[in-house]
């Protein structure tokens, strides 16, 4: 709850800061913020307590993964002040947004509430439509926004009516109720309940990007300033990870049987045709792009295999993804600015020029690959041993092949980088920007190395 | 204090492997010249004082230095074992390594690889002293595999010409034979004993049945790996050839320690080869035909290593008759008296070698002795040695495991008698040919000749006295000695005696007997060679001469290596063409290279679907939603 309230006059103090014309003190104030919100949330550890009849519940697993998403918006914004560096007009209303839908992430942890959630969604897709389009100038930009507006509150309509349906049937918004009413059923369900069910998931699936529902991510992504791409592939898809997983393995576990087909297909679609279209990018934020609607196929794993372990298995899974891939898009932003695209060309030979940039970017592909000794690797090996155990073989050996396929792509550049004759251009990198980057390097493999100081905590 | 003693003395020998390993490039070859043998000195010190002391180890000879290998119900720890056996291997293996170091600063001294080569020198005393010391068969293993990999470095020393790359490889491989018949035994004993340590194996083992067929296996299989090692028939072709590496390698590696590892593993497990007497019949038969064909070989060869060579595969021969027998000591005595002597013979052909600037060929030498008087005289007594004249130490070893065999069949004997002869007789022509009549070579080379510097010469002499007075290690009581080695080793062969029957005793009439006999056919051997190649000056015939049919089949080595190209390279090669050119590229790269396109393939095809048209998007969506629902609901 504390989370909530902290970041909520976060987002407004910066808006006001805006007000008071302090530009310059906008990111020390948001990152000083966002500590002291993480503070604020681990004060919440083990407390279980819930708010406002039972609107807001905050757990350990609420916790933590508020946790890891303001972890990771921490370090997107400590990546904005280089971003950001050469535009003039003020950026309190980016920054603002950028926490407000933060806020609305981490709603959708701690829901108790159908109202709660879909609250929260909305936050989040609201100010990530505006984000989308923050680059005014760019076509891009625009196009970015306006598919993903009407993509989106296109599918907020099913997700609105899959809310509607389930009240109809069970007369309440409150999960603990709706989870009475399911064993109330006693096997027989009510086709309106089943539809409004599958309404849920389709709503959800479309936020994480999942297959079928993935089609706006390429092009939104590729689009949205590359700062923003990351915030939506880390923060906006741990969000919805998270609100599916908690919805399906708590309120509807009882009735798994029901759905988990939907759920167990639609991962396996995920996986092979994220990484098999992945294969043919020419760009790296476009194969980026690829790579995280793949990853929501893994993620979608835990909610399958729901267990003891799957808490745990699902927060390592998010953190070591997020931290690559954040890293990914910061040593991405470099060289876009650098060369004005990302065509892997660009990234010819950058191990002659940027020795140790390139050694942070090859940290990331392999992470993402699932290489050992890294967490990306960990976090596989975690994530499947909790699909076998749950007995799902099939879904696990799909995962795997598609972790094989991805090898393909992900190594595509690091042979640039390492094997192929530099273009003589050398990136610019300030002291704090590449502090950053090896922030995020040594956290990829030392999780990969320990990877218990995540395992245990749930 | 114990173990850390212990510990070093492998340690060291693997710093020094590392110092010059790492620093091979910049470290200068005067520094090189102290670490290489000074590194072995001290473990040969500290050698001396696990020896001097005894006592100490002789309460717990298992030394558990750390945990190893632990999984499930398998647990390798690495542990030390030191017992009497090991510790006259330590002596052996730092005492002759040492000197044979010291040598090779001067016989290498102008080599560009000066660095590289104590650097693998050190390397494989390390290697040799795991194998020594390990407490259980993965360490002796690792020991095992480290010897045959400094063993393959060093003969493709020089590995700029192609054919010492081929010899290196050759012997890499016959090695890879026999070290899967230990692996397989290892895999056996852990089966049967659920262990791998000596400890462990050995006191389950003695309460099994004589001939016991597990056991049999285990033995046979542990004997393949001694074979390929020791250079054994059939996997004996390697040793010859692995002559190309520089000398003090052959003496070192190929002569005085690793070749005969395969004689201590089999002494170190003899618990397992006394109950296993179909095993032991096998090893005897095999180390008496080796013993005899390579003396015969040898008799017809040119080069001065080679024949020294061939002596070597012949005098293990003796070593596995005498385990074969029973007779773990005289094995074990042999051992050390022809380190001692071989090693000295080899360093007194290097010093020849380096004397004559690369010639190898003695029908090319002759009249040395005057020339270079100390490498004669400690050739000289070294051939005395090794044909077992009275009282050198080749005497009184060869004549232990000759004695036992009597006792256990006149027969093998009598065989082995012959080989003693024809040795008698290979090393005096090979002595005559190179020392006595007149120099054969060039008047450029004549001139050149000088005999070898300090640093090569003294190690010889301190060889020399080795070979001499080693013998003084075992004195049977019939010269009224003590048989020292005997009651030392007693401990670690008291399981075996235990088991075995005890040998019908030999009057001292018939000892003496047996002595004069054998030592009378080899002086007459001595007189032979006296009589053909300096007499009548015979020998000196050139490659292409023709010969009689036996002559002819014994100098191109019963062509064997021939053979074995015939029907084992050639068939394989074939094999392995089809393999290649039809298995892997016909189906198994197209298989692998189908999966990989149609992955792309796929790829390619799939991109289309993201059209950018939200329209399109959206229908997709829609078909979607409804096949989920329709799926779920309706049916």
């Amino acid at each position: 709850m504390t989370t909530i309230i902290s970041l909520t006059i976060l987002g407004v103090l910066t808006l006001f800061l805006g007000i008071m014309k302090k530009q310059s003190w906008l990111l020390p104030v948001i990152l000083l913020g966002l500590v002291v919100s993480m503070v604020l949330t681990l004060r919440d550890w083990n407390t279980f307590s819930s708010y406002y009849n039972g609107m807001i519940i905050v757990d350990n697993v609420s916790v933590a993964f508020s946790m890891a998403l303001i972890f990771s918006a921490f370090l997107i914004f400590s990546l904005a002040a280089h971003y950001y560096r050469g535009v003039l007009r003020p950026l309190d209303d980016i920054y603002g947004v950028m926490i407000f839908a933060l806020l609305g992430a981490v709603m959708m942890t701690s829901y108790g509430n159908l109202i709660m959630l879909f609250l929260g969604i909305e936050t989040l897709s609201i100010a990530l439509y505006v984000l989308a389009g923050s680059h005014k100038e760019a076509v891009t930009s625009n196009e970015a926004t306006l598919k993903y507006f009407l993509l989106g509150s296109f599918l907020s309509g099913f997700l609105l009516f899959g809310i509607a349906l389930i009240y109809g049937s069970s007369g309440s918004f409150d999960l603990g109720r709706i989870s009475a009413f399911v064993t109330s059923c006693a096997g027989i369900y009510p086709p309106m309940f089943l539809a409004g069910l599958f309404l849920l998931i389709i709503g959800l699936a479309f936020k994480i990007a999942v297959v079928p529902f993935h089609f706006w991510a390429p092009d939104v992504y590729e689009g949205t300033p590359t700062l923003l791409t990351a915030f939506m592939a880390t923060v906006v898809k741990t969000a919805a990870i998270i609100a599916m997983y908690r919805f399906f393995t708590h309120t509807f576990h009882g009735i798994h049987g029901v759905w988990d087909t939907t759920i167990w297909v639609m991962a396996a679609l995920t996986i092979l045709l994220g990484n098999l279209t992945g294969l043919y990018q020419p760009n790296l934020k476009r194969m980026l792009a690829y790579s995280s609607i793949s990853h929501s196929g893994y993620m979608l794993l835990a909610v399958v295999a729901f267990s003891a372990m799957s808490d745990n298995a699902l927060l390592l899974y998010t953190l070591s993804y997020s931290i690559a891939t954040i890293l990914a898009f910061a040593i991405l932003i470099l060289i876009r600015e650098a060369h004005g695209n990302d065509y892997f060309s660009s990234l010819n030979g950058l191990a002659k020029t940027n020795p140790s940039i390139a050694f942070c970017l090859t940290i990331a592909m392999l992470s993402l690959a699932g290489i050992p000794p890294l967490a990306g690797f960990m976090a596989k090996y975690y994530l499947f041993t909790t699909a076998l155990e749950q007995g799902l073989l099939w879904l696990v050996i799909v995962a795997i092949a598609g972790s094989a396929i991805s090898v393909a792509y992900y190594f595509k550049p690091i042979m640039a980088m390492y094997l192929k004759e530099s273009n003589g251009i050398k990136l610019m990198v300030e002291t704090p920007y590449k502090v950053s980057i090896f922030f995020m390097a040594l956290l990829v493999v030392l999780i990969g190395i320990l990877p218990f100081l995540v395992i245990g905590l749930l | 204090m114990v173990n850390t003693v212990l510990f070093l003395i492998p340690l060291l020998p693997l710093l020094g492997f590392l110092i010059l390993g790492l620093g091979y490039r910049t470290i200068p070859s005067k520094w090189t010249s102290f670490i290489g043998p000074g590194t072995i000195f001290l473990s040969f010190i500290l050698s001396l004082l696990v020896f001097f002391n005894f006592h100490h180890f002789a309460i717990s000879p298992f030394r558990h230095l750390s945990p190893w290998i632990h999984v499930g119900s398998l647990d390798i720890p690495f542990a030390f074992l030191i017992d009497p056996l090991s510790a006259l291997m330590l002596l052996v293996v730092t005492g002759v390594g040492f000197i044979i170091h010291v040598y090779s600063v001067g016989y290498m001294k102008d080599d560009p690889g000066f660095n590289r080569f104590f650097a693998y020198m050190n390397l494989f005393v390390f290697s040799m002293l795991l194998l020594v010391l390990g407490a259980n068969y993965p360490i002796m293993f690792i020991g095992w595999e480290g010897v045959g990999l400094c063993s393959y470095l060093l003969i493709g020393f020089w590995f700029k010409n192609h054919e010492y790359n081929n010899a290196a490889k050759k012997a890499f491989i016959m090695n890879r034979i026999g070290d899967l018949g230990f692996l397989l035994g290892m895999f056996l004993i852990f089966t049967t004993f659920n262990s791998l340590s000596f400890n462990q194996v050995f006191s389950q083992a003695k309460s099994m049945t004589m001939g016991d067929p597990t056991i049999m296996a285990i033995t046979l299989l542990l004997f393949i790996g001694a074979v390929g090692k020791s250079a054994q028939i059939p996997l004996y072709t390697w040793l010859p050839d692995a002559m190309a590496g520089p000398t003090p390698v052959s003496a070192l590696i190929h002569a005085a320690t690793m070749v005969t590892a395969g004689v201590y593993m089999i002494a170190r497990s003899n618990i397992l080869y006394v109950l296993a007497p179909a095993t032991m019949t096998i090893i005897g038969i095999t180390g008496l035909a080796t013993a005899l064909f390579a003396a015969s070989i040898a008799i017809f060869q040119n080069d001065i290593k080679k024949v020294l060579a061939y002596s070597t595969i012949s005098q293990l021969g003796y070593m596995f008759v005498g385990l074969s027998v029973g007779a773990f000591t005289g094995a074990m005595f042999h051992l050390a008296t022809h380190a001692f002597f071989k090693a000295l013979l080899f360093l007194g052909a290097g010093s020849v070698i380096h004397a004559l600037g690369g010639e190898q060929d003695i029908r090319n030498m002759g009249g040395l002795r005057k020339k270079l008087p100390k490498t004669y005289w400690t050739f000289l007594i070294a051939t005395l040695a090794i044909a077992g004249i009275p009282p050198l130490s080749g005497f009184f070893s060869k004549d232990e495991i000759l004695l036992h065999l009597f006792g256990h069949s006149p027969v093998m004997w009598n065989i082995a008698v012959a080989g003693a002869m024809m040795t008698a007789f290979y090393m005096f022509r090979l002595l005559y040919l190179t020392f006595f009549r007149n120099f054969r070579g060039t008047e450029d080379k004549l001139h050149h000749i000088h005999e070898s510097p300090p640093v090569m010469a003294i190690p010889l002499i301190m060889l020399a006295l080795l070979a001499a007075f080693g013998g003084l290690l075992n004195i049977p009581g019939l010269f009224g000695g003590g048989d020292w080695l005997s009651g030392f080793l007693s401990p670690v062969f008291a399981d075996a005696a235990a088991v075995t029957a005890l040998p019908a005793t030999i009057s001292h009439a018939t000892e003496y007997l047996l002595m004069g006999v054998t030592l009378a056919g080899c002086l007459i051997m001595i007189w032979l060679a006296y009589h053909r190649y300096v007499k009548k000056e015979m020998g000196l015939l050139p490659d292409d001469a023709s010969h009689s049919f036996p002559v002819k089949l014994i100098r191109k080595k019963y062509y064997i290596d021939e053979l074995y190209d015939l029907i084992i390279s050639k068939p394989i090669l074939l094999i392995s063409r089809f393999f290649h050119d039809v298995v892997e590229l016909r189906f198994i790269d197209r298989m692998v290279n189908g999966v990989g396109n149609m992955v792309v393939w796929t790829g390619s095809t799939l991109r289309y679907i993201q059209t950018g048209n939200v329209g399109f998007y959206m229908f997709i969506m829609i078909l979607g939603i409804i096949l989920i629902l329709f799926l779920n609901i309706l049916i």
